[in-house]
Order: C-alpha cells, then sequence, then structure tokens
C-alpha cells in the first residue's frame, strides 16, 4: 500500500497549527461556563426531593453535614459547589443562581444593590431558632435598608461565625526581648502606641528582617482605614457612595500615611520586604511582635515557640473612640431568585440554628453568630480564658459596622494600594501622587460599576 | 416482493442497494477514496467537536464580549462600547508597562531557555555512561507540580530567612539580597528555566537522535574537527527544531502568568496580591481588570490584542526562517 511520508516542514506546520488553537483559546472568555446546578423547578411540596445548591467552602460544609441534613430531611438533596465568586456571577447571570451561598461582608452591598439577595425577616421572625433579638452583632452586617445603608433594616443573611477582628495579639518574648513593658491588656491601646511598639519590637540583622514588630493581612488595609475614619465620622467615600475621596481628605490621608510609615520603617511586611508566608504563620513561628488579627486567631495563636507567651489585647482606638466590628462577617444568604425558598431556608436554619452551629461554637474558631451559644466558646487553657475575657469587654464595641461600597469588589482600593506602594517606597513615586493615583483609578473603576447597575 | 427469497440473496439484495446509494453520494469519489475520508473524519470528530463547541463558539463570544461593557454579571444589561475597550488598553500605561515587562522577560528568557536546553540535550545525547539517570534528573522539575517549585525557590530566595543569603552570608555576614523583590525578573527567569529545562531538553534530544550518524561520520572522515561538525551538520539539521521551539517559547513567555503570582508576597491567600512590580507582565493586569475589577469586557480586548501581538510576532519569526532553518525536504525537491 501506498503511504505518504509527511515531511518535516508540514510537521511543523501541523504543530504551528495546534499551537495556535491553543494560542486562540486563551482568548476566549475567562470565566467557567455558567454550570447551572441541576436544580429543580419543583415546589417544596413535591412528591419527589427537591434539590438546593449550595455555594460554600467545602471544609465549612462538609460531607458529614451533608449526610446529617440529609437524613433529617429525606425531602432535600444538596448539591454543594465550591465557593468561587466568579462562578456565582456566571450562575446569577445565566439566571439559575445557587439557592444558598456563602459570602463575605464586602460582597453585600454589591450583591444587594444587584437585587440578588433575599429577604429573610419574614423566616427569622417565624423561626424558633434564629430569634432576631438572639443575633450577634456582627449580624447587623447581613442587615440593610439600601445598598448604602448597612447595619439596620430587613435581614438578608447571618454570619456563620464572627470575630472582633481588630482585636491584637501580642509575642511575649518579642516584647522582653526588645525592653519593652508588655501593655496592660485591659486598655486599649492607640494606634500611636501601637506604631511606637511595633518600631521598638522590630528585630533587624544587617540588611535583614528577624521580626517585624507589628503586621496585619495587608489585603485588609481599607477595611482598616474605614474603621479608623468612622471614630472621627469621616468615611473613605463620599455620601453616595461615588466616589473615593484620597487626595483632599486629611483623615483618609493620615490613616493611609500610619501605614506607609511602617511600612517604610520596615516594622511591618511590604512590597520591598515581604514575608513569605501569610501573617498568621509567622507570628506563630516568633517572627511578628504583634498582630492585627481578631479573636478567631486565638485558636491557633499558641504553637511551640509561641505557647505561654501570647496574649490578646482590645481592639485599639485612632481617635480615642472604640469601635471594634468584625471586618468580614463570614456566612450565607439565600438568592433571590431561589425556586424553593422553603427548603432553602430549612437547610439556612439548620446551618445556622442546629448541630453545625453547636459544633461551631465548641471548636472556638470564632464567635457564635447567636448570642445564646456564647457560653459554648472554650475556656479550658488559661489562653482561652484570657482571650475569652477581652472578648467579652470588646463586645460592647462590636455593633457598627463598616459599609463597603456597592460599586466596587472589596478587593479593589487594595488591590490599587499594593500596586503602587511599592513604587512609594521605592522613592519613584511620592506619597501624594500614589494617593492621587489610586484616588483616580479606584473613581474610574466606581463610575464603571454604578454605570453598570440599573 | 422478495419474501421468498434465500437470506443470503436478500442480504445480496439489501448490500447492492445500499452500494448503490453510496456511490450516488459519493459521486466523483472512488470507494477507496470515500473510506478514507469518512474515517478521517470519524476519527477527527471527538476533537473537531471539542473544538467547535469549546473554542470557536467561546471565541466568539469572547470576541463579543470584547466590544461590550460586561462585568459578569450584567448580562442583561450589557451594552456595546464599539472599540472603547481597544482604544483604551491601547492608551493605558499601566497596559503599556506591562507588555514592556513582558517583552524584556521574553527576550530574557527565550534565548536562555533555547541555549540551555539545546545543550543539556547534547549533553545528554553523549554516549556516557549514567546517561539515562541524567537525563531522569534533568526531567524531574518537569514533572514537579509548579506551585511545589515555586514555593521552594520563595524558600532559598526569601531575603531575610532564605537558603541563598544564608550561604552568601557565610562569604558576607548579614547578606540579604531582595531576589524576590529587586531581582525579581532575574528570579523569575531562573525558576521558569528551572521548571522548564527538562521539557525542552526532551525535545532536542528527539531532534538529535533523528540526525543520521552517516552524516557526522562522513564529516569527520572529510577532517572536520567536534566544532566544526557541529556547525555544519548537527546545527544545521537541528535548525526546524530549533525554530519549532522558539516559536513556543515566544508564545508561552508572552503568556506567562503562573509563576510570577505565585511569588508574590501572600500568594495563594488573595487573587489581588500582585507581584513585584519588576514582574508585573501582561497577563497578570489582564487578570487583575477582569477579576478584580470586573472589567470583563476590557480584559477580554487586551486578550485579543495580545492574540494578535503573538500573531504577528510569530507571523515575523516565520519570515526569518528562509535566512536560518534548513529543511533537508527542501533541498531534495530543489534537486528534483
Amino acid at each position: 500500500m501506498a503511504t505518504r511520508k509527511i515531511t518535516r516542514r508540514e510537521m511543523l506546520k501541523l504543530s504551528g497549527t495546534a499551537a495556535l488553537g491553543t494560542l486562540l483559546a486563551a482568548c476566549a472568555t475567562p470565566a467557567s461556563p455558567p454550570q447551572a446546578p441541576a436544580s429543580t423547578s419543583a415546589p417544596a411540596v413535591a412528591s419527589g426531593p427537591v434539590k438546593i445548591s449550595v455555594m460554600h467552602d467545602p471544609k465549612e460544609f462538609t460531607e458529614d453535614m451533608i449526610k446529617q441534613f440529609e437524613a433529617a430531611n429525606p425531602n432535600i438533596k444538596l448539591e454543594v459547589i465550591k465557593t468561587d465568586m466568579t462562578r456565582f456571577y456566571a450562575m446569577a447571570a445565566a439566571g439559575n443562581p445557587p439557592d444558598v451561598v456563602r459570602v463575605q461582608a464586602p460582597d453585600l452591598p454589591q450583591l444587594l444593590s444587584r437585587k440578588l439577595l433575599k429577604d429573610l425577616t419574614p423566616y427569622f421572625q417565624g423561626s424558633s431558632l434564629l430569634k432576631p433579638d438572639d443575633l450577634a452583632p456582627a449580624n447587623n452586617y447581613y442587615k440593610a435598608k439600601s445598598p448604602t445603608q448597612f447595619g439596620d433594616g430587613p435581614i438578608y443573611g447571618m454570619v456563620k461565625d464572627w470575630s472582633p477582628d481588630f482585636t491584637l495579639f501580642i509575642y511575649t518574648a518579642a516584647f522582653e526581648e526588645a525592653k519593652v513593658p508588655v501593655p496592660d491588656a485591659t486598655k486599649s491601646l492607640t494606634y500611636d502606641e501601637l506604631a511606637d511598639m511595633g518600631k521598638k519590637l522590630t528585630k533587624v540583622q544587617g540588611d535583614k528582617v528577624i521580626r517585624w514588630g507589628f503586621d496585619l493581612a495587608d489585603g485588609w488595609i481599607d477595611r482598616i482605614w474605614m474603621n479608623m475614619l468612622a471614630e472621627k465620622g469621616a468615611s473613605l467615600f463620599s455620601a453616595d457612595y461615588k466616589k473615593i475621596n484620597l487626595v483632599n481628605n486629611d483623615e483618609a490621608r493620615k490613616a493611609a500615611k500610619y501605614f506607609f510609615d511602617l511600612q517604610k520603617a520596615n516594622a511591618m511586611a511590604n512590597p520591598l520586604n515581604p514575608s513569605t508566608d501569610w501573617i498568621g504563620a509567622d507570628f506563630t513561628k516568633g517572627m511578628v511582635g504583634i498582630i492585627q488579627y481578631g479573636y478567631w486567631f486565638s485558636a491557633m495563636a499558641e504553637s511551640d515557640v509561641t505557647k505561654g507567651k501570647v496574649v490578646m489585647l482590645p481592639s485599639p482606638t485612632w481617635a480615642g473612640k472604640r469601635r471594634g466590628p468584625t471586618m468580614t462577617a463570614t456566612g450565607t444568604v439565600i438568592s433571590a431568585k431561589t425556586k424553593n425558598p422553603d427548603a432553602a431556608w430549612k437547610l439556612f436554619e439548620w446551618y445556622h440554628g442546629g448541630a453545625p452551629s453547636v459544633e461551631r461554637a465548641k471548636g472556638g474558631w470564632g464567635v457564635p453568630g447567636l448570642k445564646s451559644q456564647y457560653a459554648m466558646i472554650p475556656t479550658d487553657s488559661p489562653f482561652q480564658k484570657q482571650a475569652r475575657a477581652i472578648l467579652d469587654a470588646e463586645l460592647p464595641y462590636t455593633n457598627d459596622v463598616i459599609q463597603f461600597n456597592p460599586y466596587i469588589s472589596g478587593d479593589t482600593v487594595y488591590n490599587l494600594w499594593n500596586k503602587y506602594v511599592e513604587q512609594a517606597l521605592r522613592g519613584s513615586l511620592s506619597f501624594d501622587d500614589m494617593l492621587k493615583k489610586i484616588e483616580a483609578e479606584a473613581n474610574t473603576a466606581i463610575q464603571e460599576g454604578a454605570d453598570r447597575i440599573v | 416482493m422478495d419474501i421468498h427469497l434465500p437470506l443470503v440473496q436478500k442480504g445480496r439484495s439489501v448490500r447492492t442497494q445500499q452500494s448503490a446509494a453510496n456511490t450516488q453520494a459519493r459521486k466523483g469519489m472512488s470507494p477507496r477514496a470515500w473510506r478514507q475520508a469518512r474515517a478521517f473524519y470519524l476519527f477527527i470528530s471527538p476533537w473537531l467537536l471539542g473544538f467547535i463547541f469549546l473554542s470557536i463558539v467561546p471565541l466568539l463570544v469572547g470576541l463579543l464580549i470584547s466590544f461590550s461593557n460586561y462585568d459578569g454579571l450584567n448580562l442583561m444589561e450589557v451594552k456595546s462600547v464599539g472599540l472603547r475597550n481597544y482604544a483604551r488598553a491601547l492608551g493605558d500605561t499601566e497596559t503599556q508597562y506591562a507588555l514592556q515587562r513582558t517583552a524584556l522577560w521574553t527576550l530574557l528568557n527565550v534565548p536562555l531557555w533555547l541555549a540551555i536546553s539545546f545543550g543539556l540535550a547534547m549533553l545528554m545525547n553523549q554516549k556516557v555512561k549514567g546517561r539515562g539517570f541524567f537525563r531522569t534528573i534533568f526531567y524531574l522539575p518537569s514533572a514537579v507540580p509548579v506551585v511545589a517549585i515555586v514555593w521552594i525557590w520563595k524558600i532559598f530566595l526569601d531575603k531575610n530567612y532564605g537558603m541563598v543569603n544564608g550561604l552568601l552570608g557565610l562569604i558576607r555576614p548579614g547578606t540579604a539580597l531582595p531576589w524576590l523583590t529587586d531581582y525579581a525578573l532575574q528570579s523569575l527567569t531562573a525558576i521558569s528555566l528551572w521548571t522548564g529545562l527538562g521539557s525542552g531538553m526532551v525535545i532536542f534530544l528527539a531532534g538529535l537522535q533523528g540526525i543520521p550518524t552517516e552524516l557526522e561520520e562522513a564529516a569527520r572522515i572529510d577532517g572536520a574537527n567536534g566544532l566544526q561538525v557541529w556547525r555544519h551538520v548537527t546545527l544545521p539539521l537541528m535548525t526546524p527544531v530549533l525554530f519549532f521551539q522558539l516559536v513556543l517559547a515566544i508564545i508561552t513567555s508572552m503568556q506567562a502568568y503562573v509563576v510570577p503570582m505565585l511569588i508574590s508576597p501572600g500568594s495563594g491567600q488573595n487573587l489581588s496580591n500582585l507581584p513585584p512590580r519588576g514582574v508585573y507582565l501582561y497577563m497578570i493586569h489582564t487578570f487583575q481588570q477582569i477579576f478584580v475589577f470586573r472589567r470583563f469586557g476590557y480584559g477580554i480586548a487586551m486578550l485579543w490584542l495580545l492574540f494578535i501581538l503573538i500573531i504577528v510576532l510569530t507571523f515575523l519569526v516565520f519570515r526569518t526562517q528562509r535566512y536560518w532553518v534548513y529543511y533537508e525536504t527542501e533541498t531534495e525537491e530543489k534537486k528534483a
């Protein structure tokens, strides 16, 4: 049989074509195509089982929980999708969002402005497990009169647990080493005192930073500014949230400068001197003197290195007014377009007031979402007892919320800070020019976001 | 009525009818050509269908989105913005900066990768003891997940606690070179070479083993030394492979995303974390626009611009091949 050999040139052409195909694929839409769950359109009273789709973190919504719930509710089948907000948006755009969704505080104004959240107030009012009066203060993040008025009003969801995130942890060995007196745990430090301590605790050997004096989750930086400004009744945004004010806003400028100076002094990890790990791990390795991370971190603050040398402190103040809310408020909501609201509520109620919530409360990884479960918080070790005492003293200052901007993602301002602070730290951009750039780009993003919402 | 016909005869009759119908359908084609064509389309159909529905259709959707203000959620209210996304990308200083860094990285990475992987392939082509062992060792980094490799490199290169600065500290105590920040481009190149050399080496090795030994032997008999044999026999015969690798390396480098993102501080915790400014590459800027700023239309327009740029570059490289790529078949064709 006659055969035709493929020449080397033809082979290369074919390979080139294949490579071109791969390259073209990169230009396709980046989001995963909407893979809507096979949700049923049957009402909750239908004879067959109802399927509820849950977008959640598999570590927080485990296989065991699914089995428990399905055993107790044979008419409801659960389909769990891993949390991915891009996928959520794609599913919502396709008109078939998951029924129950894990969210965080910065997502909520945007979701409400897009009319994606179901008002759960009537359900709360009729529930014996989730009574409105029993809701912990962090649930204020799920109450809103409008996308720019969070804190009170109809209830759209609930925290799974929470934490006063501005509270501090100190590594006392670092204080002893630097001969800095350990602060009184019953008193709230000022941010100025904190910066002073942070600089003193920073340990340097040659050009190396062996220990940062003070650190925080840098992704939260604009949330911290917002809380600082709120102490003075000021805001990062204009009243209608359609502008960010950094350049001509003295208070905002001071807040940003505070962190810039700490980074410049290498008292805090920064883009020129970053850590290879996350700050919690750095703290447990004894590489950070003070960490601003919130009560939840008490579950892991003590390691082999830090055991017996960690003290929790109250949240600091910027202008003398105590404000110690959570700034993440991780919880769940129900989609406005759910086809099975009663079944979705049943799951919601069970997750937040049933066995999983009891398990979470006893785990010590955060403050329960219900006040009636506070007594379950573990206080076995001396450190847990100390942390609990600080938590109890902090609770009266946790009612406030940080009002996030409904027109941009919660990462926008941080992302811009992250991009320009490196240049400012290198001196290729002045601090004020950095603020101008952040303000200009953030305002463009806000304007675009506002234009897209009908 | 053929109801009483014997079964064999009935079968024959049916086949005859089918054959007639087929003959009608493939008018102008020989039966053999028809069978070959049918087999061909059947064999390629899984790929072809996948390519159409999973590549071509999303591509067309992507093209449409690039002319819109789509943000991932406003599907029902999406508006056409014409060429505004493209004009914006061309005028955006950040996009230009990211493109410059990408070009620089490509200029640094591609020649080094080609030279070192070709050199390694030549070494691994020598008849030395333990050759298989060394081939495995050099290929190993290509088989390890890139996340693990970058993590290890980050530990090596960390300014404060890294092993490299620790070793340098033995010579000059207190040395703390900022490998992952001030030398981010160089570090990125080193990490990428480490992960990519193995696969490059394997392709070059396959090319080297395809070179007929009699050509090299003939050159030696004619008095050529090792360098001359390499220069006048091995290298020309390897140019088609070099050309192929060059095209692929340019495309891959222009699209680099994962490694620079992984070397960024706090990688893995937050998608809005950024790598050091030195490796703020085009794909990173694009990713930020799409997923942090929710500018899907704009981000996809940026991807189309990158695609066009890569096509132009590839075309230019193709145009140069007449000057430096040697094809045996071409010579034979010319002779004929």
